[in-house]
């Protein structure tokens, strides 16, 4: 089984390819693009709830899902600047695997105590992952930016299973 | 606020329907509000009840409900606990059902009454109808068109059993809609108080959680949580219990239990029990049962919660999941609603004010809010509206089956519908013409523990060895929360046929516990599910490198490498190694035919295409 990619979430927003986009104006374009294109509010068009209108509005709903969420935007994004790319760059120093085991570790028997120092500790982790990409992309080093975005990927993931535990 | 003038191409009348467990009933959009639709006498509830009366007349609501100690037996009630659910998932609830459920096709439940059977959807059909029926009194007019409500913790069969229900009795159901959701409508019926609410909906039959962010008229639905199978009911189940422990034992008579007037009238008293404890700090209670003798008893409401202690707190951990899953934190919640009879439990209240910090809402009568939220959607979906909108979520995800008994989530819970995933699948046999797709909802990561929906085959696929066709699948979620599901063959662009066999497989005590269970058996999941996926992705290693060498023309060098590797991986799965050796035994592979691979697949794919042109 492979997934099939979803529409380009910038083109269904109608917005610049960027990594950075502003929350509010992000939130502020998906209701508007809801209201227009949700089935519910045709109806009275009667185009009922024919499949081009609920595929519409789920191409909207998708789209909003990958866009709000930095880590998920910057993957949209890579993959269209150079497709491929992030399936090439795969590969991850082993150093840093160890490191991110180590640090699955850590979370999964941290104390309570504990826990707010950790957050702080992840939370800079995958902020200064997404400056690191940030520069990457801007000297157009897409490789780089992949491998940033994978280790990432750990850090991401320690912080949700952080988040799980408490 | 825009809000623009309504000009619909079609007027259509839109009424609100609130099926519930213990009443149902409609309302309408009435100017800037909404009200509901009483009968002859004023009376807005109609109790959810049918009566087959052995004089041949089928009584509903009212007059069903007057004739359950008379014909415990023929008295149906609670039907929403068994619509789109299977006998097996049912357990032993039938046994505390005065009415008799005899096992029908697929092992879907059916009431007997005589001779004859009828499915949990024709019972609720004829409730529906007589919901039509007063509302068409009320109004002066024909009412055809409906959006009905269902617990937003309903799967994809229960809604489906719901929307039949509708079209059985005559309405077109335009959307299903969850419970929750409508009364946040009834709260906020403008939309123009923003902020974040969470809708607490305690039912007869079932328990809901749904956290809303109300903005400029959108309400946005950022997660849901609940439980199907725990409301009012089962508080009444507790106290039946107390009242059956309290009667005298008459020695070589059937069990009390059994007696289908028995249990009717116990359920009776201990409903009464309840209500009275609600305001009063204690009740009394003198039952004649005649042969089966009298009984007297007095229940404290500390006693009476203190049975109740574990049910209402298994509805705060879903408070608190839904919180979480939404992303907030107990302190972030700006309102709270209450909905459903069962919140009127002085204990529910107190429990839920403890834990939010917060006077819930109560200014809409808690029975009456779903209906006249589904009234407001009515008036959207009518046309009438276009300020509001409702953007719901689905609430449990949806996944196939991979090789191995592993589910694959395709789309995850609390996504907000209407949503679409499109895979990709391929054949696993030269010439294979047909795929099966078993698809699952649940969270946990084995098929064995989550709720097989169905089962799609997709059929038509051209004839090409084994792993060329390249078919795409998509599944979508629409508005009502049911999923729909196409497929298409890529290289001919053919539209294959799905085949869709609805089951309902496994225990609803699975369903009920997935969630908490999720959690608990995270670990243990994750390591099975991954022991599964390595081995699989071995043995299409190795199949798909032999095919690839068969195929392919390479320099002798090369060959004896790539089959030195498959060897090696091929000894390891026949010996059942484990998950380490066989990640280590495909590492080695991969390393062997990276440098290659490219020109092999290219080479090989081309060639299988070549003769399949020359065969036909």
């Amino acid at each position: 089984m492979i997934h099939v990619p979803a529409p380009d979430p910038f083109a269904v927003f109608g917005l610049a390819r960027s990594l950075d986009l502003d929350e509010r104006t992000l939130e502020q374009r998906y209701l508007k693009l809801s209201r227009e294109c949700h089935p519910d509010l045709h109806r009275a068009k009667e185009t009922g709830d024919c499949i081009a209108v609920l595929q519409r509005a789920a191409e909207i709903n998708d789209a909003w899902k990958i866009l709000r969420d930095p880590w998920q935007r910057a993957r949209a994004l890579l993959e269209l600047l150079s497709p491929g790319a992030l399936e090439r760059n795969k590969k991850l120093d082993p150093m840093f695997l160890a490191d991110a085991l180590e640090l699955a570790e850590e979370v999964a028997f941290a104390s309570a105590e504990n826990v707010p120092q950790l957050r702080t500790r992840l939370s800079g982790a995958v902020a200064s992952d997404m400056q690191t990409l940030r520069a990457q992309l801007a000297r157009g080093d897409v490789d780089a930016a992949a491998r940033t975005l994978h280790a990432s990927h750990y850090h991401r993931k320690a912080l949700q299973d952080l988040d799980a535990k408490s | 606020m825009s809000s623009e003038a309504a000009t619909p191409t079609s007027p259509r009348l839109v009424v609100g329907i609130d099926l519930g467990t213990t009443n149902s009933l409609a309302a309408i959009r009435a100017g800037k509000g909404a009200r509901v639709l009483r009968d002859a006498d004023g009376e807005p509830l109609i109790p959810s009840v049918v009566c087959f009366h052995p004089d041949g007349r089928t009584l509903v609501g009212r007059e069903a409900k007057a004739e359950r100690l008379a014909h415990p037996d023929r008295t149906v009630f609670s039907i929403k606990r068994l619509i789109g659910r299977s006998v097996h998932e049912l357990g032993d609830e039938p046994k505390r059902l005065p009415y008799p459920i005899v096992a029908g096709e697929r092992d879907l439940p059916r009431v007997r009454v005589g001779e004859r059977q009828w499915s949990p959807e024709a019972i609720s059909a004829l409730i529906l109808q007589r919901v039509k029926q007063t509302a068409e009194q009320a109004l002066g007019q024909p009412v055809q068109h409906a959006v009905v409500t269902v617990p937003a913790w309903f799967d994809d069969a229960q809604r489906q059993a719901t929307k039949d229900a509708a079209a059985l009795a005559g309405l077109d159901c335009l959307r299903i809609l969850n419970e929750p959701t409508a009364a946040a409508l009834a709260y906020g019926i403008d939309g123009s108080k923003d902020g974040t609410a969470l809708v607490y909906d305690l039912g007869g039959g079932t328990f809901d959680v749904s956290i809303l962010r109300i903005d400029d008229g959108v309400f946005r639905v950022l997660s849901t949580a609940g439980d199907t199978h725990l409301g009012g009911d089962d508080f009444d189940e507790l106290l039946g219990q107390r009242i059956l422990a309290a009667l005298p034992r008459v020695a070589g008579k059937v069990g009390a239990s059994e007696d289908p007037y028995v249990l009717q009238a116990v359920r009776k008293a201990a409903e009464s029990l309840k209500i009275k404890l609600s305001s009063a700090e204690r009740a009394d209670l003198q039952l004649d049962l005649g042969a089966r003798g009298t009984v007297t008893l007095t229940v404290t409401r500390a006693e009476f919660e203190a049975a109740i202690a574990p049910l209402v707190q298994r509805t705060l951990d879903c408070v608190q999941r839904a919180v979480k899953d939404a992303g907030l934190r107990l302190e972030q919640i700006d309102d709270v609603v209450l909905v459903g009879g069962s919140t009127r439990v002085p204990m529910v209240r107190a429990r839920l004010r403890g834990l939010l910090g917060k006077e819930p809402h109560t200014g809409v009568d808690p029975d009456l809010a779903v209906a006249l939220g589904a009234s407001i959607q009515a008036d959207v979906l009518a046309g009438n509206d276009r300020s509001l909108l409702l953007l719901d979520v689905i609430p449990l995800s949806l996944g196939i089956e991979t090789l191995g008994g592993a589910v694959q989530k395709l789309i995850l819970r609390n996504s907000t519908i209407p949503t679409s995933v499109t895979e990709e699948f391929s054949t696993g046999v030269d010439n294979q013409t047909a795929v099966d797709l078993n698809v699952f909802q649940g969270e946990r990561e084995l098929a064995k523990d989550c709720r097989r929906l169905g089962h799609f085959k997709l059929r038509g696929i051209p004839p090409l060895p084994a792993g060329l066709p390249r078919i795409a699948v998509t599944f979508l979620v629409d508005a009502d929360g049911v999923l729909r599901v196409t497929a298409r063959e890529q290289r001919t662009g053919v539209e294959a046929s799905i085949q869709i066999v609805p089951s309902f497989g496994l225990t609803r005590d699975e369903v009920r516990r997935m969630m908490l269970d999720s959690i608990e058996n995270a670990q243990a999941d994750y390591v099975a599910r991954e022991a599964i996926d390595v081995r699989n992705k071995a043995e299409a290693m190795v199949r798909g490198t032999q095919k690839a060498l068969a195929m392919a023309e390479l320099p002798p060098d090369q060959t004896y490498a790539v089959q030195k590797a498959v060897k090696a991986l091929g000894k390891l799965l026949a010996a059942n190694a484990d998950a380490a050796a066989l990640k280590q035994g495909c590492d080695d592979l991969t390393k062997v035919t990276a440098t290659i691979a490219d020109d092999v697949i290219s080479a090989a794919v081309a060639k299988a295409l070549r003769e399949e042109q020359q065969g036909s």
